[in-house]
């Protein structure tokens, strides 16, 4: 009785001290100086094609319409903004909107992977979150894996005809979760664990985020419908003029 | 409403050359990321602490809360690394939870030291840098660097933009909360939906208004704005090539001895 009362205890405090942290919880962005040199060096070159290939589609946009350099600027800002904003978590404390995913949905995950280096860029001078050494891995997780994630899970269950609520759940869903997990990998492969190696620690770093990216995922996918479906009603001339809404009636 | 760049407006390094506090913070970030020697870091971190605190003057009370926001991430992912489960128990700690153990070995443990001291040194780098320099002032040394002339203009209206928004958002979210807004939990969910769906609007109509204006200004495709200009100290100079190479050798030493 008396070791399952302690037991008990140091759970409870586990969990009690793991959620008392969680209030100034944000988006996954790996810190300043958590990966070593190399790390660094390899998730920044991974970036570098997607990168080129976004810089190139809007320098193709620019040369036919001006005007789009500040739609995406604004783009920009508003992934910014977006994910500094505090959302209602059902843990009772704040959280953070990834906001890429919603971004890649409106503007396509081409001009988002160029939008979200900056906005990375800009998060860790600005708002200490995330760094300068990280920029790379961040920039992987948030700004490649995870955009092109939720635009590719829409597009696919745009053509199987599946709900359009429901895609927009799951595009937005999958892509957090991604980042998630494609974060934890990252932290895994350089620091991988004494017994059992980087799989086992890959599981560890994905339990240990859990129980606030979970939730957060679940969140995000619900605002995103709800933001989608509120836009789509009166905002299609907006939608319009950045292609989200293709056909015309 | 941004903290980080309202005091790097204060700071009192603030028109010290931004070629040179920009050089000084990425390099010594540079050296510390690839030794992770910790006899560094802490020499780092004090060094940091004094020219941001002491000389950027800073309030040191705001520079510790500023420290202490990447804490949850370091401490969540130092528990994923020191906690490990196997049926045989290591040398540091062992706790048994049925037939298997929670433990750690001492290698563990020194290293989750060594990327602390690490990660808290880096951050107190760019601390350094973000206190104590404008933005405008890096997207300077930025243009200097030769980043593509399309990267700088995004980077400039991102950075105007950002304000106009979060400002909006703020006042958005005033209205809503006067009017009973955020509730229940799930009001709170529609109402930061309808603050998002407002904020693309508003968003798209800025953007074209300041297009409009912007043309009207004579805009044809890149914008040229005139920079400050910093005098560049000599003792500065002197004193960053000093400690910077000190740093070098050191970074050679430890690399060579192991």
């Amino acid at each position: 009785m008396k070791k399952e009362k302690r037991l008990f205890l140091a759970i409870a405090t586990i969990l009690s001290l793991a959620f008392g942290i969680v209030p100034t919880a944000n988006a996954m962005h790996v810190m300043e100086g958590y990966l070593p040199g190399t790390h660094c060096l390899i998730w920044g070159v991974l970036c570098i094609p997607v990168l080129v290939w976004g810089f190139m589609s809007i320098k193709k946009t620019l040369e036919h319409n001006k005007n789009t350099i500040t739609l995406l600027a604004m783009a920009g800002a508003f992934v910014f903004v977006l994910s500094s904003l505090k959302i209602p978590s059902v843990t009772g404390s704040c959280s953070h909107m990834t906001g890429t995913g919603l971004g890649a949905l409106l503007f396509g995950p081409a001009a988002v992977s160029v939008l979200g280096i900056i906005v990375l860029l800009f998060q860790a001078i600005l708002l200490a979150h995330g760094g300068l050494t990280t920029l790379g891995a961040n920039t992987f997780s948030m700004a490649v894996a995870g955009p092109f994630i939720t635009f590719g899970v829409y597009v696919i269950l745009k053509k199987l005809k599946v709900n359009k609520m429901v895609s927009v759940f799951l595009a937005a869903f999958l892509g957090d979760l991604l980042t998630y997990c494609v974060t934890s990998f990252q932290l895994a492969f350089a620091y991988p664990s004494e017994v059992g190696g980087v799989m086992a620690s890959a599981v560890k770093f994905l339990g240990v985020f859990a129980p606030t990216q979970l939730p957060l995922a679940v969140v995000e996918g619900i605002l995103t419908v709800v933001i989608i479906i509120g836009l789509e009603s009166f905002a299609k001339p907006e939608l319009r003029a950045i292609g989200f809404i293709k056909e015309d009636k | 409403m941004i903290v980080i760049d309202k005091l790097c407006y204060l700071s009192k390094l603030r028109y010290v050359n931004p070629i040179e506090k920009f050089a000084f913070a990425v390099l010594t970030l540079i050296f510390l990321v690839v030794s992770r020697s910790i006899a560094m870091g802490v020499m780092v971190l004090i060094l940091n602490g004094y020219l941001t605190v002491r000389l950027g003057g800073i309030p040191s009370r705001r520079y510790v809360h500023l420290m202490v926001v990447p804490l949850t991430f370091i401490v969540l992912s130092i528990l994923a690394i020191i906690i490990n489960i196997s049926k045989v128990p290591l040398e540091a700690f062992a706790i048994p939870v049925g037939s298997y153990y929670i433990t750690s070995g001492w290698d563990n443990i020194m290293r989750c030291l060594q990327l602390v001291v690490t990660a808290m040194s880096s951050v107190s780098c760019l601390y350094f840098l973000a206190l104590n320099t404008t933005m405008t002032d890096i997207l300077g040394v930025m243009r200097k660097l030769y980043c593509p002339k399309l990267m700088c203009e995004l980077m400039l209206l991102i950075y105007r933009f950002i304000f106009v928004l979060l400002d909006t958002a703020y006042h958005i979210k005033t209205a809503q909360t006067a009017r009973l807004g955020y509730g229940t939990y799930k009001k709170s969910l529609n109402d930061f939906s309808s603050l998002v769906q407002t904020l693309f609007i508003r968003s798209m109509k800025k953007s074209n208004a300041l297009y409009d204006s912007m043309e009207a200004r004579g805009y044809d495709g890149e914008i040229n704005v005139l920079e400050e200009n910093y005098p560049i100290s000599k003792r500065n100079v002197l004193l960053i090539t000093l400690f910077e190479s000190a740093l070098l050798l050191m970074v050679i030493w430890i690399k060579l001895k192991g």
